[in-house]
């Protein structure tokens, strides 16, 4: 028994957090209805901020705790101002979810460089020695953890509730077009609100930070768990937000406690989905709906329709096979060849998402849990049962084709930014059991002596075969999608893409299509996954994790969504660059982040799109008169005559 | 006669606002129908009950006998009622040519894995789709944009794109939220060709309208709303004398109207 409350007082230590996280998404999502990935980066970097302030400039506490505080909101309002603010303006709500995945990544990449890979724990803020009450033992830190959150609650409400700011705050939350007509600062707000909600993730980091050891890319774990607070508790509800993240923490420590982390991690994720499918609005309601029509129908900046000329594709197409077939000639066999075979093997599964995400308009955060069946079906059918490679491949197919059947009825009926992190939770669900169930595949370590591809007793053992098999995939992949796309198929996904209401009144199945695309999707990356382990002998759960799902989605809309050929610019960017400028590894990350962020503000239809569109803007005058208009001219003078 | 279209007791309400109270209509197969009404009566929902994109709160509709309480947007549309919206919705980030083609989704046969190794006769169905969706640009005046943007079109462009992807579709009733919104004179009377064109060739149409003129002179029956109740029906000569319809429209008198407000 006293174990148990220990543990549970465990969870609400680690659930304050997730309800701080949490409120800082309802903030966010009150005042500009987007949901901000990158707030769960914040608490790693309030807590690490914090440890530098301590440790390396020696300040006291309380003055490190202020400069770490101004730090955060330094930070949240250059990046509200100059990235979200914007961003908000051009984006739909996916691409928003998108942007701040990118700022995610950005913080991630960024904390790498300036504090490595280590764990980090700060120093509690009044020593070890626990608080003995009747047996319990309770750390310290966990009373300056309940104070905090609790004065944070506090003052979140006063404003809120009694300010004129917070009145303002609460305006933008339901009409932001009537706010701004009222004459809020809607920009200002959405800024403050931001800021505000960095400040208060890096608080919660700074307050958690001696209780758990925090690393550069922990952000991930808090924006997940404090977004199934927020999903739980109900999207705006600060009060929801709060039971949402005391409950999930204590679930997911007496889970972890009494079963074990890789079960604790299932239920958190189970317990979304469950609720997602039962109660979208989240356990307390979604407090004051907001009025979707006034925003989301104004900001969404449409891309040009750019097609690629049949002259110009036959042409494109020519070329490509051309430098397919005698690239090789002139490179010898090593680094820069294996990156070109990696680049196929990931162009490949880039080619299902953009038929998905480019075509479809889901967003999918866990692409890469579709490489991961593939990979880890295909290296434990072989390695574990004998199987021929072939074999591999079928299973794998077979197990994401359920997984994506499952995943898709599930999340069918969830408007979209609930799709997004449905398929988020997916690919992190997937992480946890490639680490996690070391039985089935192999642990942290990984499944390695996987054989190379072979079929009808021919072994694909030297790059070269690689490089022929992979790059001839691609180019039928890429055949039968342009086919797909450029008949009834490819133009009712657009449709249901643009306008689900107008292409359901055209008979479209809406969810029918949406079904289809993932399988697709599905399917590419099921492929890819095996042959990227075919291809290495060898496969791991980080080669396959999360941070891949946002790197392929950065590789697409760097490239061009909705181009099918465009992402391999953004697959070769990020991989070949690499590999040619080795001593900037490290940097790949934050580069990544940048890219993705930069490519969404500036780059709407991505480098390929830009391309076609400039080339099409020389042939196509612009429209300066209506077509009848100028055919009723006449008739008019006929009329005065 | 067949019955194409029938509405019975229907009643919608949103909130305390009862926008459709007890409206009961017969629409004949081959005939071309007219729904007017001031602002606000309630034409629209009306309109969108019909696809039950507003589920009616009683009341059922009969569309060819068949109830279509429950069904979806693309079930109804699958069964041969198709619509067009009061703001013309075309498809951004499609052509002008697509948007018109894509009409055609309930016509095409080949399956999605005939159409990813394009066999023989999917070709045959993309051909004789676009020869289909190029006439009707030609008819429209829209062809030489066939390759623009489509949102890049001006308003009243739009909405002839619309009635050009509805009539892609072969609708056996099509219904047309108020057609010419957004277009001048000389396009409304084109419109007004184009529809009775359609109704000849077999088309039972519905129409909701603001512009009394074109409903007058192309509608062979009129159904007139006001404040969510049926107030008049009958051929557009009856409703023109119609003191009832008059008073909708025109109002008691700026006099009474006056009187009341103090």
């Amino acid at each position: 028994m006293r174990e148990a409350i220990e543990i549970a007082l465990g969870g609400i230590l680690q659930g304050s957090v997730f309800a701080l996280v949490a409120l800082g998404f309802a903030l966010v999502y009150r005042v500009t209805g987007a949901i901000n990935l990158a707030q769960g980066a914040f608490v790693v970097f309030g807590a690490l901020t914090l440890y530098s302030f301590q440790q390396t400039f020696n300040f006291p506490l309380p003055l490190a705790f202020l400069a770490s505080l101004g730090v955060s909101l330094i930070v949240g309002l250059i990046l509200g101002a100059f990235v979200f603010q914007p961003a908000l303006r051009k984006l739909p709500m996916g691409g928003m979810i998108l942007l701040t995945g990118g700022l995610l990544t950005f913080f991630e990449g960024l904390m790498l460089i300036v504090w490595g890979s280590q764990p980090y724990q700060l120093q509690p803020w009044s020593g070890f020695a626990p608080v003995n009450i009747g047996g319990i033992h309770i750390p310290t830190q966990g009373f300056w953890d309940f104070g905090v959150t609790a004065i944070i609650i506090v003052v979140m409400w006063y404003i809120l509730q009694k300010t004129t700011i917070g009145k303002a705050l609460r305006a933008c939350s339901e009409n932001p077009a009537a706010a701004a007509l009222m004459g809020i600062d809607v920009p200002r707000m959405t800024v403050l609100s931001f800021a505000v909600a960095a400040a208060i993730g890096c608080v919660s980091g700074m307050v958690i930070g001696p209780v758990v050891s925090l690393e550069f890319d922990g952000g991930g774990f808090f924006t997940t768990s404090g977004f199934i607070s927020v999903a739980i508790g109900g999207f705006g509800s600060f009060v929801g937000a709060l039971i949402g993240g005391l409950g999930l923490g204590t679930v997911e420590q007496l889970a972890a406690g009494y079963v074990s982390s890789l079960f604790s991690t299932t239920l958190a994720l189970a317990l979304l989905l469950i609720v997602l499918i039962w109660k979208p609005t989240g356990l307390l309601g979604s407090g004051t709906r907001r009025r979707i029509d006034v925003r989301e129908a104004s900001v969404h900046a449409f891309r040009e329709a750019v097609r690629l000329s049949k002259r110009g594709a036959i042409i494109g197409g020519i070329v490509a096979l051309v430098v397919i077939a005698i690239l090789p000639f002139f490179l010898q066999t090593g680094g820069i060849l294996s990156s070109i075979v990696i680049t196929g093997i990931l162009f490949f599964a880039l080619l299902g998402l953009d038929i998905l995400m480019g075509y479809g308009g889901q967003v999918n955060l866990g692409h890469a849990a579709f490489l991961a069946l593939g990979a880890y079906s295909a290296a434990i059918m072989t390695t574990r049962y004998g199987q021929s490679p072939i074999v591999g491949i079928l299973v794998g197919l077979a197990v994401s084709l359920t997984c994506a059947a499952i995943l898709s009825s599930i999340t069918v009926k969830l408007r979209g930014h609930y799709m997004a992190l449905a398929t988020l939770a997916f690919g992190l669900l997937v992480d946890s059991i490639a680490v996690g169930a070391t039985n089935l595949s192999g642990g942290p370590s990984g499944i390695a002596g996987i054989p190379h591809f072979s079929l009808f007793g021919y072994t694909l053992d030297s790059q070269i075969a690689n490089y022929y098999m992979i790059w001839g995939l691609v180019v039928i992949g890429v055949i039968v999608l342009a086919n797909l796309v450029r008949s009834d198929f490819g133009r009712a996904l657009r449709a249901m893409r643009v306008d689900p209401v107008a292409a359901r009144a055209l008979g479209i199945n809406v969810p029918k299509y949406k079904l289809m695309a993932f399988l697709i999707a599905a399917s590419f990356a099921s492929v890819a996954g095996s042959l990227y382990a075919y291809y290495f002998q060898f496969i791991s759960p980080e080669m396959v994790s999360t941070n891949r799902s946002f790197e392929l989605v950065t590789m697409l809309v760097v490239g061009g969504e909705a181009t099918l050929v465009g992402p391999v610019i953004g697959a070769v960017i990020l991989t070949l660059l690499p590999t040619v400028f080795q001593p900037l590894a490290n940097f790949k990350t934050l580069a990544e982040g940048v890219i993705l962020v930069s490519a969404l503000l500036y780059l709407p239809s991505g480098i390929f799109g830009g391309i076609l569109a400039a080339l099409q803007r020389k042939r196509i005058q612009p429209i300066e008169t209506m077509p009848s208009a100028v055919e009723s001219k006449p008739a008019r003078e006929t009329v005065a005559r | 006669m067949t019955v194409a279209l029938q509405g019975r007791s229907l009643e919608k309400s949103f909130g305390g606002v009862h926008a459709i109270r007890d409206v009961s209509f017969t629409i004949e197969e081959g005939s071309l129908i007219g729904l007017i009404g001031p602002n606000g009566a309630g034409k629209s929902t009306l309109f969108n009950m019909f696809t039950n994109l507003y589920p009616p709160d009683k009341g059922t509709v009969e569309f060819f006998g068949i109830n279509l309480a429950g069904k979806t947007e693309d079930e109804i549309a699958r069964l041969g009622l198709i619509r067009t919206f009061q703001t013309a919705r075309v498809f951004a980030e499609m052509t002008v040519l697509e948007n018109v083609m894509i009409g055609a989704h309930l016509t095409v046969r080949s399956s999605p894995w005939a159409e990813a190794f394009w066999v023989p006769s999917v070709g045959r169905e993309e051909v004789g789709i676009r020869k289909k969706a190029e006439a009707l640009l030609e008819l429209l005046g829209l062809s030489r944009f066939a390759d623009e943007s489509a949102t890049n079109l001006p308003m009243g462009s739009q909405k002839l794109l619309e009635l050009a992807r509805a009539v892609m579709a072969g609708p056996r009733v099509l219904l047309l939220d108020e057609p010419a919104a957004g277009l001048n004179d000389a396009e409304t009377a084109e419109l007004a060709r184009l529809i009775t064109a359609i109704r000849h060739a077999g088309t039972t149409i519905v129409v909701v309208e603001h512009n009394m003129s074109l409903i007058m002179g192309i509608a062979d029956y009129v159904l007139v709303l006001d404040a969510g109740r049926l107030i008049a029906e009958g051929p557009p000569k009856e409703i023109q004398a119609n003191e009832k319809v008059i008073e909708a429209y025109v109002g008691r008198g700026l006099d009474a109207v006056l009187a009341e407000a103090h």
